[in-house]
């Protein structure tokens, strides 16, 4: 009931000055909506490059990390209690690959974190057309589930990734070997590794990435052809790649990987340092602008609530002397800055998503990105709402409080 | 001691700008409960400023009042701003409407604040006491249309919406024609007689004064006759 009557005033007093009441109110519109804007832009745009980071790294790679020899490895030969001491240690000469491949993906699947896990053979070759050689990697992979987890389908620019498993030497190469090469679909190209013999490949696809340093070196093979090209075994295996629900747990389950399986585990975020980097950074950047923004919309705010004081000082006084306390005063013109914020922030909202909406739509065009990469993630906009709401809050409250100090007396008496 | 509406005790106020001096000095004061009281004196004499000290609004003074037996010096603000709400009932030298309200919306806030009856039942009281002064016909134009004296008559229907123990005014009368004046007089007086409303007036007109209860005379802050 009494929040009725302070309710009532305030809405009196704001819709009889329309206009003071729509500019504080644009002024936070723009504020909410370049919030919105910002972050929907700062979201899509990082999440992009998570993506695409993703489109070639895993969220955690297992791999046997080459060793140095140390002394506990004496324990093997001299199964006594003598101080073991090793001088001039060297690396240890291993086949690089993971023992046991298969049973430790079984392993791993156990985890209910983990929803893909694929073997990779990945090896250093030299490709051959013509007289030209450029060197360059072999990743030999399941393709079935390599584009599962990095969607290699988005990538081609020309034939068909199935083919991997068709045909038995095919080749899916990057567009800079090909351009380098000039090789088209249906082309043979020879292929090398260091210690294996070349092998005649045939291209059946290729692929463009952004990254053109990929795209000048990597190819795909089927993981026997590339076990092969090594010369090694069937259960010769150099990383097993693992994506997981939520990427944000990747330094957690490596950690826990690395403790059970004894290879190394790294996780995207180490492997990405600089991509963190420049989260952080826009993030600051992005912050810092907002926050401006709201500064300049709170500072509206406060000066029209303040000029509203100024001149609403008799009728102030008047409402206090009928009774009305520094509270319900302070009430009414708080309100006032709420309803501001709120009118301001809901039409915000709405110029907001209009305006990640157009820019989503701006064609860029450069290598897989076509437009603008924007995000539309509610949370956004229920954050924008309470910034608003809290800023207006803030930039009320003191010329509110002003008006509640007003003394009725030395206004009436004049 | 239940039949005074309200007394002060050697209440004293200074002014300090530009330089301090005294404006009321040893004011001792009783009003019985449905007493009809005109304060008068020459300008500058201090009977507005003694109002405003009789009103609560003022606290800045020395000395002690009591409003309904209840000692109202030294309380909160807040607490003064209720009292004030429910038991006085004011009426400015000028009318002081809000001018962006409605007349009958002006008349009632302070009815709405009290939060006794519901809205519809404030309404219809509202009604009731602008047709007392003759403008209910005004009660949904905005009170900055309305002249002076319309004005005068919507304030001291706001003054009455709470059917306050205490009515004050300063000149409450002084925008009013003789025929209207007559009307608030009139009026003034039945609430006193038949409602036992106390009303404490500062007025020059002298006629009016002359009319009601009891007259209390100033002169250099000081009550010179206390009318008995």
């Amino acid at each position: 009931m009494k929040i009725g009557v302070n309710t009532e005033i305030a809405v009196t007093y704001l819709s009889s000055r329309k206009k003071q009441t729509a500019v504080a109110a644009l002024g936070v519109m723009f504020g909410i909506s370049m919030f919105i804007f910002m972050q929907s832009l700062m979201k899509g745009t990082n999440d992009y490059f998570e993506k695409s980071s993703f489109s070639s790294t895993a969220h955690i790679r297992l791999y046997s990390e080459n060793k140095v020899a140390d002394a506990h490895m004496l324990n093997n030969n001299l199964k006594d209690n003598s101080t073991k001491i090793l001088t001039n240690p060297k690396q240890l000469t291993q086949s690089q690959g993971v023992i046991n491949p298969y049973g430790i993906i079984q392993s791993i699947k156990k985890n209910p974190q983990v929803v893909a896990v694929t073997p990779q053979v990945t090896a250093m070759v030299i490709y051959t057309s013509g007289s030209v050689n450029i060197n360059g990697t072999v990743a030999g992979v399941s393709i079935d589930e390599e584009d599962k987890m990095f969607d290699v389908q988005t990538n081609m620019v020309a034939g068909d990734l199935h083919d991997l498993n068709r045909v038995n030497n095919g080749l899916l190469i990057g567009k800079g070997i090909a351009d380098k090469l000039s090789l088209h679909v249906g082309d043979n190209i020879t292929v090398r590794a260091g210690t294996g013999s070349p092998m005649i490949m045939r291209v059946i696809g290729i692929f463009a990435t952004t990254i053109k340093q990929i795209d000048e070196t990597k190819s795909y093979a089927n993981i026997v052809q590339a076990q092969n090209l090594l010369g090694k075994d069937r259960s010769y295996v150099t990383d097993i790649k693992i994506n997981l629900k939520d990427y944000n747990n990747a330094p957690k389950v490596a950690r826990d990987l690395e403790a059970i399986t004894g290879y190394k585990a790294e996780d995207w975020v180490q492997s990405n340092e600089q991509l963190k980097a420049a989260f952080k950074i826009r993030a600051i950047i992005l912050n810092s602008v907002i926050g401006v923004i709201l500064l300049v919309a709170g500072f509206g705010i406060y000066n029209i609530l303040n000029m509203t004081i100024y001149e609403k000082i008799k009728e102030i006084a008047i409402l206090k002397a009928t009774g009305f306390s520094g509270k319900s005063v302070t009430s009414i013109f708080l309100q006032q800055a709420i309803f501001i914020g709120l009118l301001g922030g809901f039409i915000g909202e709405v110029f907001g998503f209009l305006i990640t909406f157009m820019v989503s739509r701006i064609y860029i065009g450069a290598g897989t990105l076509k437009y603008l990469p924007m995000s539309f993630y509610m949370p956004h906009y229920v954050e924008a709402l309470c910034f608003g709401v809290l800023t207006t809050i803030a930039a009320g409250y003191f010329p509110a409080r002003k008006a509640s100090k007003v003394d009725p007396v030395s206004i009436i008496r004049g | 001691m239940e039949n005074i509406a309200l007394r002060t005790q050697n209440v004293a106020k200074y002014f300090h700008d530009p330089v301090t001096m005294q404006v009321l000095k040893n004011i001792n004061l009783e009003v019985k409960k449905g007493e009809f009281v005109s304060i008068v004196g020459k300008s500058g004499c201090g009977k507005s400023t003694l109002l405003y000290v009789l009103s609560t609004m003022d606290t800045d003074y020395e000395g002690t009042l009591d409003i309904n037996g209840r000692k109202v010096t030294g309380l909160s603000l807040n607490e003064l701003a209720a009292i004030r709400n429910e038991s006085i009932g004011f009426v400015f030298q000028f009318h002081y409407l809000l001018p962006d309200f409605t007349c009958l919306k002006n008349v009632m806030i302070p009815g709405l604040r009290l939060g006794k009856y519901a809205a519809k039942e404030v309404e219809e009281r509202a009604y009731e006491k602008l047709k007392m002064f003759g403008v209910e016909d005004l009660a949904l134009k905005r009170a900055n249309r309305l002249s002076g004296g319309q004005q005068q008559r919507v304030a001291i229907a706001r003054a009455l919406i709470n059917d306050p123990a205490i009515i004050m005014g300063d000149e409450p009368t002084g925008n009013l024609d003789s025929k209207n004046t007559g009307i608030v007089f009139d009026l003034f007086q039945r609430l006193s007689k038949e409602y036992n409303q106390t009303l404490i007036t500062v007025t020059h007109d002298e006629d009016f004064a002359k009319k009601s209860d009891r007259i209390v005379e100033m002169a250099d802050g000081e009550i010179t006759n206390h009318g008995h």
